[in-house]
């Protein structure tokens, strides 16, 4: 059933999403042409436009700018507005008839809120990408990807795939319990009998002060408590971000259980659907 | 057989208790008339049977199950509310029922909205009210399930198309199968009911069939219910 649930989802959200892409592609064709029509040298270092290629190119610049800041934000709120309005207004009545369990709903969810967002970004660098064409040369770009590689190994002792797949298990991690923590929030809303949006809005900023002020507290807890000089001596500055990264980790992984768990519990046991 | 059973049910809100304690046993192969004024529990009863709210106290069984996967698989409820995304078809609806319910006839749904002259290619949010109610009922009529739930299912259609929808109940569901119709619009309806359960204030008041109303009272459901709700 999960698989049917995000089929569904997917098709639901996709209406959205794939103009919005097709619209991103067509700006940024658009923008790359006045580009290299207006302002052949812009990636050089001695620009010379005249006035007019200015102005068009001040005005395609902004357009772009605008509508890629305007993706981003409707990928949240879409993410946002899928659970709320797909859960807990009218068409929840559906959704919980249906014979599937608590997670599943969550999880499908969750899952393609996940996927646009890793495509929104995908979308961003394939842009970015179309519109520095012809400024860079590809065999110079594999030539400092691979003398990067090198130059790690040889300063760090370690691959820097290593690093890298850590930095992207911690954004995938971060990403996922900040969607849960909307999805927690949302849920929270729900045990009141009026204004949850409201009350909603209420509980994520409650939970987000409570949570600053207790990474507050480790933050100037341990280095008092614990002599760090001892545990980070003999490590050196990569160990240590490797600590921090790791950590980071680890700790939203809990927040991610919590909000889960939390998200579950209140569907399950307390739905009271308005 | 029972294929619905509530033992000391209650349902509160904070203070407000909309079910208190109802005891009730529905039998497979019945039509059953939920029939109370407004505000008196009907909507939380089949809301706690589909699996839409949890108990407060006591328990309510489908065919020996608390409400679940299972059940609601075997459940069609019709909400008091359309609850149809405005920006689907009919078809994509259809086909949304088709995926998540083993037991939805496609066929079915489609003969019936050709019926009532509805097309499937039309956007919901194009559609009339009443129509997407139509639209709704069509669907949780299209499949064979073993107990149906009906809150409010001819509210806001014109009376012609409340005798197909009664139509639709009575020639569509299985024989094993119970129906139970939750209305304030009993003259409409009576005529299809086996058994009546009549609620107030969030209890049970009587449980009877039609027939011994009509023995024991010399009297229509309709002019019962007046009586016992008088204002």
């Amino acid at each position: 059933m999960l698989g049917k649930l995000f089929k569904h989802e997917v098709k639901a959200t996709g209406r959205t999403f794939l103009p919005m892409y097709g619209a991103l592609l067509i700006l940024t064709i658009f923008t790359k042409l006045a580009l290299t029509i207006g302002a052949p040298d812009f990636f050089t270092d001695d620009i010379a436009t005249g006035p007019v290629a200015e102005v068009i190119l001040g005005i395609t610049f902004t357009l772009y700018v605008i509508f890629i800041t305007a993706l981003c934000v409707m990928t949240f709120v879409v993410i946002i507005q899928r659970f709320y309005k797909n859960l807990f207004t009218d068409e929840g009545y559906l959704m919980f008839s249906l014979p599937v369990k608590t997670w599943e709903l969550i999880l499908s969810k969750l899952l393609v809120g996940l996927m646009w967002s890793v495509v929104c970004c995908l979308m961003l660098v394939i842009s970015i990408f179309i519109l520095s064409l012809g400024s860079f040369s590809m065999m110079e770009v594999v030539q400092d990807i691979n003398m990067a590689y090198t130059d790690f190994y040889t300063q760090f002792g370690m691959s820097l795939n290593i690093i890298l797949f850590e930095l992207f298990l911690c954004m995938l991690v971060s990403a996922i319990s900040s969607i849960l923590l909307i999805y927690a929030s949302i849920a929270i809303g729900q045990l009141f009998n009026q204004h949850r949006v409201l009350a909603s809005f209420g509980a994520y900023i409650v939970i987000t002060i409570v949570l600053q002020i207790i990474v507050s507290i480790i933050l100037v807890a341990v280095p008092l408590l614990a002599n760090l000089d001892i545990l980070f001596s003999g490590i050196d500055g990569i160990k240590a971000a490797q600590w921090l990264i790791n950590g980071t980790t680890l700790i939203n992984l809990v927040l991610c259980v919590i909000f889960y768990f939390c998200t579950q519990y209140i569907m399950e046991k307390h739905l009271n659907l308005e | 057989m029972i294929i619905l059973s509530a033992k000391n049910l209650t349902k509160s809100f904070g203070k407000k208790i909309a079910l208190s304690n109802v005891n009730v046993e529905i039998p497979r192969g019945r039509i059953i008339g939920l029939l109370g004024p407004n505000g008196s529990g009907k909507s939380t009863f089949l809301k706690l049977a589909t699996g839409l709210l949890v108990p407060t106290e006591g328990e309510i069984t489908i065919d020996g199950a608390i409400p679940g996967v299972e059940t609601k698989a075997k459940t069609s409820y019709l909400a008091e509310r359309t609850y149809l995304n405005g920006w689907m078809r009919a078809e994509d609806i259809i086909a949304f029922f088709e995926d998540f319910y083993e037991d939805f006839n496609r066929i079915k749904a489609e003969n019936m909205l050709k019926e009532l002259n509805i097309n499937p290619s039309d956007r919901l949010k194009t559609m009339s009210k009443g129509t997407k109610e139509k639209v709704q009922l069509i669907l949780i009529m299209s499949r064979s399930a073993e107990l149906y739930l009906l809150d409010e299912p001819i509210g806001g259609v014109d009376p012609a198309a409340r005798d197909y929808i009664l139509n639709t109940i009575i020639t569509n569901y299985k024989e094993n199968a119970s129906v139970i119709i939750s209305t304030h619009l009993i003259a409409d309806i009576e005529q299809v009911l086996d058994d009546i359960v009549f609620i107030s204030k969030g209890e049970i008041t009587m449980t009877s069939t039609v027939d011994e109303i009509r023995e024991k009272y010399n009297k229509s459901v309709d002019g019962l219910f007046r009586e016992v709700f008088k204002c």
